[in-house]
């Protein structure tokens, strides 16, 4: 086994020759480190803050094995601690173990095999218990992000409500039809707004509780998609939309995290144009070999301040003075790319225009 | 209704509730004079440019992007006490988040916080403080 990938661990004894027969006996199952005393003990774990078990020996000059472990409970609470001890300590085991400062005990003189199981059963508990934590912390950013979730959702989605709502209030005393008519073209960009506010959570939700779907990828198509939404956007809106794509090979990955993808970062090049110029420019390439796909989508619009740059992947940031944007797109892009272990890279200027990088692996 | 014809200012990111409170506002039979913005920055450069001449009433929405309204106001009370004078804030947004409203409150320059959207009703009792 590659000693990377041992399980490591510390052992403590002011006996020079236990540590030599214990290194001995243990060195092929384990990455083993020793120390003389506490002091260098506390050093090994510095070094290795991913020592995962820790036996100390009882009787030591200056601190024993139970001092030792309440001393360093508190900087490293993660590796178990293994007391090894003879039977006239009992009384402070059992008391440590009782406080919880040890795992199992020891007694001298050891076996290997009970060294062994102790150490695998120590490594058992520390892997879950690392779980755990780990578990805990996903839970604590799921809770943040429902609370985000929950603030956004009131003033964005009852935003376009309370606009249709003010709009028919006002329309009850209108009189000319003119002026109706401008009413409800604005309720209809009220409920564009919703709806697309409603797709986009819809698709944060895909990412995020979807099971990945990997079927062979033709990027042809992933680009005859894409035109047929964003040809008439470039039309209308006077963008040259200037596409590429190329495939040599087979590409296996998730359809749907890639159209999400793509179709984010294509509706923002659209949307972040400036007014005012004459040669709007979208580009967009897809080049799919050697196992991996690299698309680029370039603008020539506002591109992005550079103290916005940490920033635009956070949910709900908005950076733009703009009413379309609801602070989704492209975190529900870095949430794809996660997923699916691709990677985005973001290069702008601004007024000058923005360029994202997307590589993603074949599966 | 003491004080006659006022100014008013709107600053919405969101076009659609420009519109709405600029024709309410209208609507009111009190408007001296409106002025819209989508961007708090640029409203408060207007500020910073001129000294109001009469009474203006400010409405602002707090969930803007780039500046957001309790951004505006920090600013807005930065200035001096000479430009601040005739300016009177009310807050607007269609957040029901308890934060969001406790701390209006605590803003010195902003009289009340509004629900969207704005309707007669609403800006006839503005108006009813001056």
């Amino acid at each position: 086994m590659d000693s990377n990938k041992k399980i490591k661990v510390l052992y403590i004894d002011d006996e020079p020759n236990n540590l030599v027969s214990f290194k001995a006996s243990f060195r092929f199952d384990y990455n083993i480190f020793i120390a003389n005393n506490t002091t260098e003990a506390l050093q090994r774990l510095e070094e290795n803050p991913d020592i995962s078990v820790i036996l100390s020996d009882q009787k030591m000059p200056g601190m024993t094995g139970v001092e030792f472990f309440e001393d360093i409970r508190t900087k490293y609470p993660n590796p178990v601690r293994i007391l090894i001890t003879g039977y006239t300590d009992i009384d402070s085991v059992i008391n440590a173990i009782n406080r919880g400062h040890v795992f199992r005990y020891i007694k001298k003189p050891w076996t290997d095999v009970d060294v062994q199981s102790a150490i695998d059963e120590a490594h058992k508990f520390y892997i879950t218990s690392s779980m755990l934590a780990l578990k805990n912390e996903e839970l604590q950013k799921a809770y943040e992000e429902l609370d985000k979730f929950a603030y956004s959702a009131t003033h964005d989605m009852r935003g376009p409500i309370l606009s249709v709502l003010g709009i028919i209030d006002l329309a009850k005393n209108a009189e000319e039809m003119g002026e109706i008519k401008e009413m409800v073209g604005m309720m209809e960009n009220a409920m564009l707004k919703l709806d697309n506010y409603i797709q986009n959570l819809h698709d944060h939700y895909s990412i995020r509780r979807g099971e990945l779907n990997i079927t062979d990828i033709d990027f042809e198509n992933v680009m005859k998609d894409m035109s047929d939404l964003y040809d008439i956007t470039s039309r209308v809106k006077n963008v040259r939309f200037e596409k590429m794509v190329q495939q040599n090979g087979k590409f296996r990955g998730d359809d749907i995290s890639i159209k999400i993808i793509v179709n984010n970062l294509l509706s923002n090049a659209f949307k972040y144009q400036r007014k005012e110029a004459d040669e709007k420019l979208v580009t967009f390439s897809i080049k799919a070999e050697n196992g991996q796909v690299v698309i680029m989508v370039e603008d020539n619009g506002i591109g992005i301040p550079k103290k916005n740059m940490n920033d635009v992947f956070t949910m709900f940031f908005r950076g733009a003075n703009d009413e379309i944007g609801s602070g989704f797109g492209l975190y529900n892009v870095k949430d794809a790319l996660n997923k699916i272990n691709g990677k985005i890279e973001v290069t702008s200027a601004e007024n000058v225009g923005s360029k994202f990088l997307v590589t993603i692996p074949s599966k | 209704m003491g004080a006659g014809k006022m100014n008013f200012i709107v600053i919405d990111d969101s076009k659609l509730d420009c519109f709405i409170a600029e024709k309410i506002i209208l609507n009111s039979g009190s408007c001296e004079s409106v002025k819209v913005f989508q961007q708090a920055a640029q409203a408060l450069e207007h500020i910073e440019a001129s000294a109001s001449q009469g009474t203006t009433v400010v409405f602002v929405d707090i969930q803007m992007p780039v500046m957001n309204g309790f951004e505006f106001v920090e600013n807005f009370e930065k200035l001096s006490a000479e430009l601040k004078k005739n300016y009177h804030m009310y807050m607007l947004s269609s957040s029901i988040n308890e934060n969001d409203i406790a701390r209006v409150k605590g803003y010195a320059s902003v009289r009340h916080f509004l629900n969207k959207p704005l309707t007669n009703d609403t800006i006839k009792a503005v108006l009813e403080e001056f």
